[in-house]
């Protein structure tokens, strides 16, 4: 693709340097010596990483970030796709009624549900695991609620037509109605994981066994511990910031050329 | 092979007034049954029962003589070839037409060689590997009654299959599936409400609507001897013309029935002739390639004349008569519409009809 308009293209390099500055100087930031940097000499040094997998565990983060942010990816998708189906094609006493339930939890903040599900996890006695980490996240209105509306917009002769074929509901849903809404799905995926990735209350209110620490939950660590002179190691901090930014750039840049390719998909019809 | 039976069947949306009033068919083994009808009589609706795709409720559905009001689609043995082909975007042709068989289970090797046999059959083995989105309508239109070809159904459900292509393509596909038709041997209920297609393709026509079924009975029998106005109306182009018998002159008929009568059995006339004729005047003349129609203004109303090639014309404003052999002519009830029977064989006859008619 050329750009047709230079001012354009203009536009958006400087929107992507001010978009990448800051993350570049902190990725450039994780590979200087705590004094290199405060004195301003230029160093290299990969003693950051080692001291925040070391000495601060966050390798093990990482892999608990990568199990409760996928689990939920996975196990939200399923539920919030399954729950969009149902709400799509079929009415059923009470459809509507709980159709409405689900979009009123979009307007309910986090914080108003934290304490009673703090309550609800602690008396299953499930503090302290993965599952008490995951488990409150499946449930996503908002994919729920996004979902139906883009399955609404399949045609329905689309489903009779593989009824017809010999499909049962649930051969319908995944042979026909997943490969056409993939575009949507992905998107609500990204989603998904992005913010499961971030959360920081839910892990730091579920979980006291640093063993069950997730990337965020460490991270801030980082800054209540004293490096010796009381200030914050700030290049120890970028170390384990680019650790934690990474995956999800990465699983970005995946997704994203899958979501192109859908979205062309899509189009043709 | 399957032969389908409907016994009053009735259907009411949920939210809104009854669709379907008490329809009752009778379809054979291997027969090809067109249902036309006016938009909105309910014909989509009918085909959606047979299929299974909406709950039949009221009356019975026999297929094979054994009740069917509440066997699910795949149980039915029933292929249905939709208005806008439906056909799957994610899949290639050669996935699409398969799709049922895999579903079925199958094996892949054979289903594959099940599905190119079926596309060269309708000239699609170059178009295996496209997705339908870089089909034209004619491909996507093949490749729609490939999906149903493949899994060699005993009954075909079509829904204004060839709505969608252009005229030269529809005509095309008219006889292709005719002939598929003549090869499977299979029953097809065929959606439509072009009544050329009906006509020309059907075994039988069921004329219905308003969710009443008018008349079901072989092309001839619905074009000669329609049971009412409506359908005599409804099939034939250009369109029977209608007049009421007093409007008929040098017709000493009695009054008060409705005559009908086809375009083609109007002769053309400059001056009075002697049997039964319309006095009119030429509003406009139409050539359609091998004759031309006369739409003229008579005393009855707007009236269509066909007349072959050749003949002299006449020019716009001209005053003409236009002459109806009077075995030719179909009287109906002027209030229920009801077509009034009478024998086809002469003048007199018929002038004794009318006045029984108007009896
Ligand atoms: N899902 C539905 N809910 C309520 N009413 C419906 C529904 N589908 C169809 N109808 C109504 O039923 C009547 C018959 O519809 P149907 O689709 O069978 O007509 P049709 O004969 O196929 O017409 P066309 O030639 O335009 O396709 C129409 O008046 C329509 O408004
Ligand atoms: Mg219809």
């Amino acid at each position: 693709m050329k750009p047709e308009n230079p001012l354009l293209a203009l536009l958006a390099l400087t929107a992507g340097v001010l978009f990448l500055s800051p993350v570049l100087y902190s990725i450039w930031m994780s590979f200087q010596t705590a004094d290199a940097y405060y004195t301003g000499k230029l160093d290299f040094t990969l003693s950051n990483y080692e001291m925040a997998i070391g000495q601060y565990n966050f390798a093990r983060y990482l892999l608990n970030s990568v199990i409760v942010s996928g689990l939920v990816t996975i196990v939200g998708l399923a539920v919030a796709t399954m729950a969009a189906f149902a709400f799509a094609r079929y009415r059923f006493p009470g459809g509507n009624l709980m159709f409405g339930a689900v979009v009123a939890t979009l307007m309910i903040p986090s914080h108003i549900t934290l304490i009673p599900n703090y309550l609800t996890l602690a008396n299953a006695g499930l503090l302290d695991t993965y599952a008490g980490l995951i488990l409150p996240a499946i449930s996503n209105g908002f994919a729920a609620f996004f979902l139906r509306q883009y399955i609404r917009g399949i045609p329905r002769a689309l489903d009779e037509a593989a009824y017809m074929d010999g499909a049962t509901p649930l051969q319908v849903l995944w042979r026909v109605i997943v490969p056409i809404a993939k575009p949507a799905i992905l998107s609500m995926g990204l989603y998904i994981f992005i913010t499961e990735w971030n959360n920081y209350i839910w892990p730091l209110v579920a979980v006291g066994r640093e063993d069950l620490y997730t990337l965020q939950i460490g991270l801030a660590r980082l800054y209540r511990i004293d490096p010796g002179e009381g200030v914050i190691n700030w290049p120890l901090v970028m170390a384990a910031s680019t650790i934690t930014i990474l995956p999800v750039l990465l699983g970005f840049i995946f997704v994203e050329r899958h979501l192109v390719r859908g979205i062309m998909m899509g189009a043709v019809k | 092979m399957s032969a389908i039976t409907l016994k009053d069947i009735r259907k009411s949306y949920d939210d809104g007034p009854q669709v379907l009033h008490g329809v009752s068919m009778d379809i054979g083994d291997g027969e090809f049954i067109v249902i036309v009808g006016p938009s909105g009589c309910g014909k989509s609706t009918l085909l959606r029962l047979l299929a299974g795709l909406d709950p039949c409720k009221e009356g019975e559905l026999l297929i094979d003589g054994r009740r069917a009001n509440d066997l699910p689609p795949q149980d039915r043995d029933i292929a249905m070839i939709f208005q806008n082909y439906a056909l799957y975007p994610h899949m290639t042709v050669l996935e699409n037409i398969a799709f049922g068989l895999e579903l079925r289970k199958v094996p892949k090797i054979e289903r594959i060689a099940r599905a190119r046999d079926v596309a060269e059959t309708l000239q699609l083995t170059p178009y295996l590997d496209r997705k339908p989105g870089a089909l034209s309508g004619g491909q996507r239109q093949r490749v729609a009654m490939g999906r149903a070809m493949a899994r060699n159904s005993s009954t075909f459900l079509m829904d204004e299959p060839l709505s969608n292509l252009d005229n030269s393509l529809r005509v095309a596909m008219r006889t292709e599936i005719k002939d598929l038709h003549r090869q499977l041997g299979a029953t097809i209920v065929y959606v439509t409400h072009d009544q050329t297609e009906a006509l020309s393709l059907a075994d039988r026509v069921a004329v219905m609507k308003d969710g009443h079924l008018q008349q079901f009975d072989t092309p001839d029998v619905i074009y000669d001897q329609p049971a009412n106005r409506f359908v005599a109306g409804f099939l034939g182009a250009p369109a029977m013309n209608f007049v009421s018998a007093e409007q008929l002159g040098g017709w000493d008929a009695p009054l008060d029935v409705e005559i009908g009568f086809r375009p083609e059995a109007l002769t053309l006339h400059h001056a009075r002739p002697a049997q039964p004729a319309i006095e009119a005047r030429v509003a406009l003349t139409e050539m359609t390639g091998s004759a031309f129609i006369l739409h003229c203004d008579s005393p009855g109303g707007r009236m269509c004349a066909v007349v072959p090639r050749g003949e002299a014309l006449p020019v716009e404003g001209d005053q003409i008569w236009l002459a109806l052999e009077p075995s030719q002519a179909l009287c109906f009830d002027p209030v229920t519409g009801v077509r009034l029977d009478m024998p086809q064989t002469s003048p007199d006859q018929c002038r004794a009809v009318l006045a029984r008619g108007a009896a």
